[in-house]
């Protein structure tokens, strides 16, 4: 026979074999029966490899924005108030604290270092907030406090590669890129995950923070760009409009159709559909870009300004981004890495945190009153806290901290106003209720309808996971 | 889990869609090892065993009476895996996984029938060359037995052109140039495409596409990775490599000097550049860093590594714990990585004053004591500069040099460097070498073990993976794994058959790839068949080629081609073409990316610098491997971004518009005629009537918006093609 005779249904269900084969979710179990049960209701189906895909057991939340705090926000200053770290300020540590302990720049005799900031109880949970982060006291009972985070690397890089993808070592997927493949996404004209940007440089690990690692590329997250086409390549080239470049998809993928026809082979039907969500894409993401359209009142809300890239237009992009159906956005703002000198605890501490604070309150807000709180996972957090101690240098800063920091949950079935985990009279060990950072992965994992044990990737031999071989989901902070 | 690993385990699935005729003997580790492997070891196998009960060993499970050599019914395996779904000693237990199916329990049956005969894992026995069935060329013969067992047929040989597009691509990266094809399409002569394949073996443009395999394996990159990823000078290395593979090196020559070139009597300047293969670590600049604790995982990425492309195993399981399913155990894993834990890594000049080495390695050395003294930033930055302006003399290249005194390895307790276990020495692993050593094993005696006739992994690991790149997936298809996880062979013969032509051919790659593709089965038509596509659908049989899409750097490269922009030159430092400069917005660094104006702005692909961490867009777009960890195999993905960027981006509208131009100068008058050109610069092919009638349509239509540049949006569409992208 010739391929010709390929009859479009059964070329169609080959095709979608084809990506649940070789698009990783390969013949699971899981993969299957929410393919058989997508067959049934006969819906129009997406055949591209971010067609959406049953959880595991129901979902609480369907979309993550997570706030990443890159350079690691200090908890002493912010979260944790420490009156006998203040009482021993400016005493050396007691051995005790550093024993077999390792740092990145502090020695042995590093003295403490108390917090000159003023604290106040928020909420009906009495959560303590700093005098720099006034917003977030408006909004303390919708957010679910950690203040027990573990992490087990010191230095940025691997830290923050640690807390996305559950390895310190570069080159595994990231948790968008584990949960766009576990999930796809609701959206046919953007991206499964998106990344933004924000301060003044981009977060130290680059693109393997939100790589895809041995998953298709497919799941990794894309950096949108400042200016109205976010995307890279995104525009048409110049001179083309946009009636032409259509006429130019058309085009291709009349040809592509025509040699689809000779070879039988289901990758040229993924690819058309590539090539016409591409061009969708180049409607949508200006459009989604362009914040002209929200009300006068919401942008002020947020402390945004149409046109003016900032971290709080990117906490408005990623209410938008939500709305459209993309499974995970990610804002990397920097730069929270406080060890003093240039950059210290005093007024660099001062103004970013002005930059995150109303953004951070107004995007709970906003979520909220859209109702999309609930099915919103909204993350808050740096890649570790910082010391207890101070460090020598001309002005005031602490060290990358392991054993203890601070961060938030909201929305998703996050129980709002939990206070959860404690540390010792210097904010060094957590001494209630740890969360390692494979435990908030299980947990993030668990609410988007995923079990952590069972979202795995054969690679090398092993089923690889975002937890390895941790993780237990806290229940204790679910509602 | 176990469900889920069931069917994700290639090997399972390939025993599902590929039963053994019923009459065979079973295999063990075909159809036995794959079920206890999945169901059963996890609590009965060499880690844990629950009852006190393995079965992984066959005197401990048969004196259990969990088996009983030929009587299935009275053993007890069988007995409990048959048990209802409701009785509480079903194996396995309903909490830990479904109950086996129909075909697994009878492949038991037959198993325990025929004896219950263990065999040790087929990867690990040396390969002795099979007889070869009946038939002219020996890789057909194999797999057309194959073939018949199932009363499959293969396909019929692909038309020409499609075979020179095809093996043009594979052994050079590069597309037939239209006289190229012409010649070949004219040649009537039986060795018509053997002459290809000679001309093509020759060209210099061979070394380079195989290389940029071999740098997957190398991770190779211009930068050192981790958060800062400055630059580094490592192209000598790179170069070396094409240099080795144009030049046929064997491959056993090719393992010593990579692994311990440095090692060699009166070792050559090349064969000390050649170590610079485990220099491509990444490189942790980071402030505040524990140096030891990143020369640590260096080594560690070494052990793997060495591991992965040389032996196929997972070794690096094995570094927090014995390894879960092959027997590698921990300490094993120490003494590999022992090999490595004594190296020494200078900066080589190529050339220059004698002395110039010793003062970059002073200069590394006093940066390393500042970062680890807490120096300021100010210090370290001049530090650096001075490194920079020492190295800008000459080219200087990444090396490995043993240390005078080794250091002392131990085993490092769940993988942290600080909780030293037992002393190790260098040995290998001893699963698969029944060697002691008398003394201090070496790097060099590493890597001529790796080659020696009786390490049983090496050929066929690299076999398989140049079998691989001919066919889009290995005859094993984990090349990753070859150990007791991966999956079995889909022609186990003909996999042994090669490993020992290619090593008993001198181990000749140029030869290995003259043999795979003279071969009937290379040279078929990769068009879908129904047949096939009912019972073999994922082509694990070989009953047609298969369309494979091309790798990110020979996306640009056909591009260069078409266009006629393409500037040939062979080796040199990485080059800068153009990339949006949002690329750094999103790293620590602002990297400079001084665009290479004139011909280097027009190279091929695997010039392309690489900031490990901000690689150009084309490489992340289109899979390109990530240059964190060896990359055997690359992935394929088909995505919207890819479509945005062959569409939009500068780089290749620009090679579109030179195409058009090309067009418009080289190819006939008439419109007809120069689309026939369009689509041979392109596809090496003729269009069909009706793609020929789509294409002037859309001409037509261009040409009323604008007469000038009409050619050029053609060649765009054509340029955008998925056939352009693949090769079929």
């Amino acid at each position: 026979m010739t391929p010709h005779e390929l009859d479009s249904d059964s070329l169609l269900a080959r095709t979608r074999r084809h990506f649940f084969r070789d698009c990783g979710v390969g013949v699971g179990a899981m993969a299957l029966s929410s393919l058989l049960a997508r067959d049934a209701c006969g819906a129009k189906e997406r055949i591209d490899p971010l067609a959406p895909k049953k959880p595991h057991f129901p979902a609480k939340a369907k979309a993550v924005i997570y706030l990443f705090m890159a350079g690691a926000p200090s908890q002493l200053e912010l979260f944790s108030p420490k009156p006998e770290l203040n009482k021993l300020s400016g005493q050396k540590v007691p051995e005790s604290f550093t024993k077999g302990k390792r740092f990145a720049f502090i020695k042995g005799d590093a003295k403490l270092l108390g917090s000159v900031r003023k604290f106040e109880k928020a909420g009906q949970c009495g959560m303590d907030i700093s005098e720099l982060l006034p917003h977030h006291k408006e909004v303390a009972d919708e957010l679910c406090w950690v203040r027990g985070m573990k992490t087990d690397v010191f230095n940025h890089g691997p830290a923050k590669c640690f807390i996305n993808t559950g390895s310190p070592q570069f080159g595994r997927p990231s948790m968008g890129a584990w949960l766009t493949y576990g999930l796809g996404s609701e959206c046919d004209s953007l991206p499964g995950f998106v990344v933004l940007q924000s301060g003044p440089r981009g977060p130290r690990g680059g693109a393997s923070l939100y790589g895809s690692g041995f998953l298709p590329s497919v799941y990794q997250g894309v950096p949108f760009l400042k200016g109205p086409n976010p995307i890279l390549d995104l525009a048409p080239p110049p001179k083309v409009s946009t009636k032409e470049q259509g006429e130019f998809v058309d085009a291709v993928n009349d040809l592509n159709k025509l040699r689809h026809d000779a070879t039988g082979d289901p990758e040229i039907q993924t690819r058309i559909a590539a090539y016409e969500m591409a061009y969708r894409m180049q409607t949508s993401a200006p459009e989604l870009m362009d914040l002209s359209k929200e009300s006068k009142k919401t942008l002020e809300s947020y402390g945004a300004v149409a046109g003016k890239p900032s971290f709080a237009a990117n906490c408005v992009l990623a209410r938008r981004l939500v709305q459209r159906g993309v499974r995970f956005i990610q804002l990397y703002h920097t730069d929270w890495d406080h060890h003093g000198g240039s950059l210290d605890l005093t007024k660099p501490l001062d103004s970013i945190c002005k930059e995150v604070d109303q953004p951070c309150a107004a995007l709970i807000k906003d979520l909220k009153q859209l109702g999309l709180l609930d099915s919103t996972i909204v993350v808050w957090g740096g890649e570790f806290g910082r010391t207890p101690m101070g460090e020598s240098r001309e002005t005031i800063g602490r060290d990358h901290h392991v054993d203890a920091f601070t961060m938030w949950l909201a929305g998703g079935g996050f129980k709002g106003g939990t206070l959860y985990g404690k540390t010792d009279e210097i904010g060094y060990n957590v001494t209630e209720q740890e969360v390692h950072v494979h435990d908030l992965q299980a947990t993030i994992l668990n609410q988007m309808g995923m079990d952590h044990t069972k979202l795995t990737f054969r690679f090398q031999g092993r089923d690889y996971r975002l937890t390895d071989v941790h993780g237990k989901v806290v229940k204790e902070i679910l509602a | 889990m176990p469900l889920v690993r069931a069917c994700l385990s290639a090997a399972a699935l390939l025993a599902l869609v590929l039963p053994a005729p019923a009459a065979e003997k079973v295999d063990y580790g075909r159809d036995i090892r794959p079920i206890l492997s999945n169901h059963c070891f996890k609590c009965h196998g060499p880690a844990v065993q629950k009852a006190k009960l393995r079965l992984d060993d066959r005197a401990a499970a048969v004196n259990k009476g969990a088996l009983v050599p030929g009587k299935h019914a009275d053993s007890e395996l069988l007995k409990r895996v048959l048990l209802a779904d409701g009785d509480d000693g079903r194996m396995p237990p309903a909490d830990v996984g479904a109950r086996l199916t129909p075909d697994q329990v009878a492949k038991l049956k037959a198993w325990i029938e025929q004896g219950a005969e263990y065999a040790p894992h087929w990867a690990f026995v040396a390969p002795k060359r099979p007889t070869v069935p009946a038939g002219a060329h020996p890789i057909d013969a194999f797999i057309r037995a194959r073939l018949e067992k199932d009363k499959l047929a293969p396909s019929k040989e692909a038309d020409k052109a499609a075979l020179i597009r095809r093996v043009t691509l594979d052994l050079t990266g590069l597309l037939p140039t239209p006289a190229e094809v012409d010649a070949f399409l004219k040649d009537d002569s039986p060795q018509a495409y053997e002459k290809v394949v000679d001309r093509l073996l020759t060209s210099p443009h061979y070394g380079e596409r195989q290389a940029r395999h071999w740098l997957d394996l190398a991770r190779y990159a211009d930068s050192n990775g981790y958060t800062i990823d400055g630059p580094r000078q490592i192209w000598a290395y790179r170069d070396w490599v094409i240099k080795a593979l144009n030049d046929d090196m064997p491959f056993d020559q090719f393992t010593r000097e990579q692994l311990a070139g440095d090692l060699l009597p009166n070792a050559t300047t090349a064969q000390k550049v050649a170590t610079g293969f485990h220099r491509n670590t990444s490189f942790n600049e980071e402030g505040g860093t524990d140096a030891e604790q990143f020369r640590v995982e260096r080594t560690v990425d070494r052990a793997n590594t060495t591991a992965a492309v040389w032996l196929g195993l997972t070794a690096g399981c094995a570094q927090c714990h014995d390894h879960k399913y092959d027997p590698v155990s921990q300490k094993d894993y120490y003494r590999l990585y022992a090999f490595f834990d004594s190296c020494d890594e200078p900066t080589m000049p190529i050339g220059g004053p004698p002395n110039l080495e010793d003062t970059i390695a002073k200069l590394n050395q006093m940066e390393f004591w500042l970062q680890k003294n807490g120096g300021s930033r100010e210090d370290i930055a001049i530090i650096r500069d001075h490194i920079k302006r020492a190295q800008g003399k000459v080219p200087t290249t990444l090396v490995l040099r043993e240390r005078k005194a080794p250091r002392q390895t131990f085993v490092q307790i769940r993988g942290d460097f600080l909780r030293k276990g037992d002393v190790v020495q260098p040995a290998y692993p001893t699963a698969i070498s029944a060697t002691s050593a008398t003394q201090r094993l070496t790097r060099l005696d590493l890597a001529k073990w790796l080659t020696s006739a009786e390490n049983p992994l090496t050929a066929r690991v690299t076999v398989n993976r140049e079998w691989q790149k001919f066919f889009g997936r290995g005859l094993v298809e984990t090349e990753n794994d070859f150990g007791l996880q991966g999956s079995f062979p889909t022609h186990p013969e003909l996999l042994d058959w090669l490993a020992v032509e290619f090593r008993e051919g001198a181990w000749s790659t140029k030869r290995l790839h003259k043999l795979i593709v003279t071969s009937a089965t290379y040279k078929q038509s990769s068009a879908a068949r129904r047949d096939l596509t009912e019972r073999d659908p994922r082509n694990f049989l070989l009953g047609r080629q298969t369309r494979l899409r091309l790798e990110a750097e020979i996306i640009r490269d056909v591009s260069l081609s078409a266009s006629g922009l393409l500037n040939p030159k062979l080796g040199g430092a990485g080059v800068f073409p153009p990339q949006p400069k949002e690329v750094f917005l999103f790293t620590q660094s602002n990297h400079p990316w001084a665009e290479s104006k004139g011909p280097d702005r027009y190279r091929r692909g695997m010039y392309t610098y690489i900031w490990r961490q901000s690689q150009h867009p084309l490489l992340t777009t289109f899979d390109a491997s990530d240059a964190q960890v060896a990359c055997t195999k690359r992935n394929r993905s088909n995505t919207p971004l890819q479509a945005l960027h062959l569409a939009n981006d500068p780089v290749f509208v620009e090679f579109a518009t030179a195409l058009g131009t090309r067009i418009e100068a080289e190819g006939p008058k008439d419109d007809a005629g120069k689309i026939a050109f369009a689509f041979r610069v392109c596809l090496s092919r003729e269009p069909t009537t009706q793609e020929a009638q789509r294409v002037l349509a859309y001409l037509d239509a261009k040409r009323k918006a604008d007469a000038k540049t009409a050619w050029q949006a053609v060649a765009r569409v054509l340029m955008n093609l998925d056939e352009f992208i693949t090769r079929e």
